[in-house]
């Protein structure tokens, strides 16, 4: 009906139009969405090297077939001093896993070296790799009960690089956080100029609802909702379009992380689970929360930028 | 009914301002009719603009409808202006809403029902003799036409205080005449109205008790 188009007069749609703001939001949306996703990304690549490459402790076992020091003492230890190492490793709380090198796998990973030498009967270690729970380093109490039973024994851990790989990430996801502030402070500018300007676009109106009773919370609850909305329209628009980037890079970091290699194929259109499983469950999350977010700081905003404008009137 | 003890009012602030009013103090009981009276700049729409909580009085007591205004909080104040009509020289029509949409904005900042503001918009409007432009914005209306939609605008909630600024200005004489007898029948219903003119005639024709201001003084009240 044509005589509620104003209703209360303060003709939002005049003062506030339906372009410019979502537009305006929707680009900060974007650009949070992608700094978020920078963030969820270095905090996933962290975990994996933590728990992962970072959580391995090298075991190399010289002379893995001579007797163990203690056997003939105790008589009831394995013969072989890496026997006595395995079976140490195997009652050692805190492991999760070990995996003894076979000859293929250590030749191969000795080539360069061995191929240097031409001598192909050099006498190997064995080696163990060992895998940790995560927070538990074993390394120093199990040190000294190896080598006493085989002297000679070395353990290496991968600490330094994966402690200087989570402060790689730890900085990233600073910068990301730091980033996401920064579009959320221009966002908040934006919405504070748009509502200033829409404030003076309809200041006579204002004034005279003003003056007949309106109160302060209705007129900006008025402005509030209609910014909030617009805005939640724009969070929708930024986060719909990053998601095809966001796939994209997700699917770049799938080896990286714990997803593992991406598909070779895209699943139907149709198939939302299949769509949705090819994005860390964080970024789903993320993406469905930048919309309501941007609409609650636009409404937020836009509540107190109106009640301090009000504040001039009487 | 309001009362005001030792008001005073500056343009600017009360320091460094120019004085409107200075030390004005006035009590009218509920459903009288006042003549507001006094040469220009003798401070009458300053006192309606006080009366009508359209500006803050700088010092004194404004009691208005029995509420304090000084020590009222802003939704409080609110709910005082739904209470209160005012007709101003300037009309203060919104040009890009159409007359029924003016006059029924009372109401609607009420959330009265839509059907009880269109009978309302239509009675109104027939009394005032404009129920033939609804539809027609108030930048298409003569003078006299916007003048008695910013009348029917302010008496269509039945204020209990009524403050009009020369509302008879762009009326005929047979209109005005129409116009003050609604103001005496207002009043005789319990609305208290204060009406600013500087038309001698129409005060003579219609005697009542008087206000009168000169440079922000009151030189006599007759109530």
């Amino acid at each position: 009906m044509a005589r509620q188009r104003y209703h209360d007069g303060l003709a939002l749609r005049q003062a506030l139009p339906g372009r410019f703001l979502p537009f305006l939001v929707g680009s900060m949306a974007f650009l949070a969405a992608l700094a978020l996703a920078g963030g969820i990304a270095a905090h996933s690549l962290s975990q994996r090297w933590t728990h992962g490459a970072g959580a391995v402790t090298t075991v190399q076992v010289p002379g893995p077939t001579d007797p163990a020091t203690t056997t003939a003492a105790m008589g009831q230890m394995p013969a072989t001093r890496i026997d006595a190492v395995l079976a140490i490793l195997a009652a050692t709380p805190g492991i999760t896993d070990t995996h003894r090198l076979s000859d293929a796998e250590l030749r191969a990973l000795l080539a360069p070296w061995i191929e240097q030498t031409g001598d192909a009967s050099l006498p190997l270690p064995a080696v163990i790799e060992l895998h940790t729970a995560p927070g538990q380093d074993v390394a120093a109490s199990l040190l000294p009960r190896l080598q006493a039973q085989a002297p000679g024994v070395l353990m290496e851990h991968d600490s330094v690089w994966s402690d200087r790989l989570a402060a790689l990430a730890a900085s990233l996801q600073a910068c990301a956080g730091l980033a996401v502030l920064v579009v959320m402070t221009v966002a908040v500018c934006v919405v504070m100029a748009a509502t200033r300007a829409g404030l003076l676009t309809r200041r006579q109106a204002i004034g005279l609802i003003h003056a007949l009773g309106a109160t302060d919370s209705y007129i900006s609850g008025r402005f509030a909702t209609r910014v909030g909305l617009l805005a939640l329209w724009g969070g929708l628009c930024g986060s719909v379009l990053a998601l095809p980037m966001l796939l994209a890079l997700s699917q770049l970091a799938a080896p990286f992380t714990a997803m593992g290699d991406a598909p070779a194929t895209a699943p139907d259109w149709r198939d939302l689970h299949a769509w949705s499983a090819l994005l860390p469950p964080a970024l789903l999350w993320m993406l469905v929360i930048v919309p309501p977010a941007a609409g609650l700081t636009g409404w937020a905003t836009t509540q107190l930028t109106v009640r301090a404008w009000l504040r001039r009137l009487p | 009914m309001f009362r005001l003890h030792d008001v005073s009012y500056a343009y600017g602030g009360s320091q460094a301002g120019v004085a409107a009013l200075s030390h004005v103090s006035l009590d009218v009981a509920q459903g009288e009719f006042r003549w507001l009276l006094g040469p220009s700049g003798a401070g009458k729409s300053s006192l309606l603009s006080i009366l009508s909580l359209e500006v803050q009085a700088s010092s004194g007591m404004v009691e208005i409808l029995g509420v304090p205004v000084r020590q009222t909080r802003r939704a409080g104040l609110a709910r005082l202006r739904r209470r209160i009509g005012a007709v101003k020289q300037d009309f203060g029509l919104l040009p890009d809403m159409s007359v029924f949409d003016n006059v029924a904005l009372p109401l609607r900042l009420q959330h009265r029902a839509e059907a009880e503001i269109a009978h309302e918009v239509h009675a109104i409007m027939k009394w005032v003799g404009l129920e033939h432009r609804l539809d027609a914005l108030p930048p298409q209306l003569s003078g006299g036409e916007q003048q008695r939609v910013a009348i029917a605008r302010a008496v269509i909630y039945r204020p209990a205080l009524l403050v009009a600024d020369e509302p008879t200005n762009a009326l005929d004489e047979r209109q005005a005449g129409r116009l003050m007898r609604m103001f005496h029948r207002l009043a005789e219903l319990g609305t208290t109205i204060v009406v600013a003119t500087h038309n001698d005639a129409i005060v003579a024709k219609y005697p009542a008790p008087t206000i009168e201001l000169l440079h922000g003084h009151l030189v006599r009240d007759h109530g």
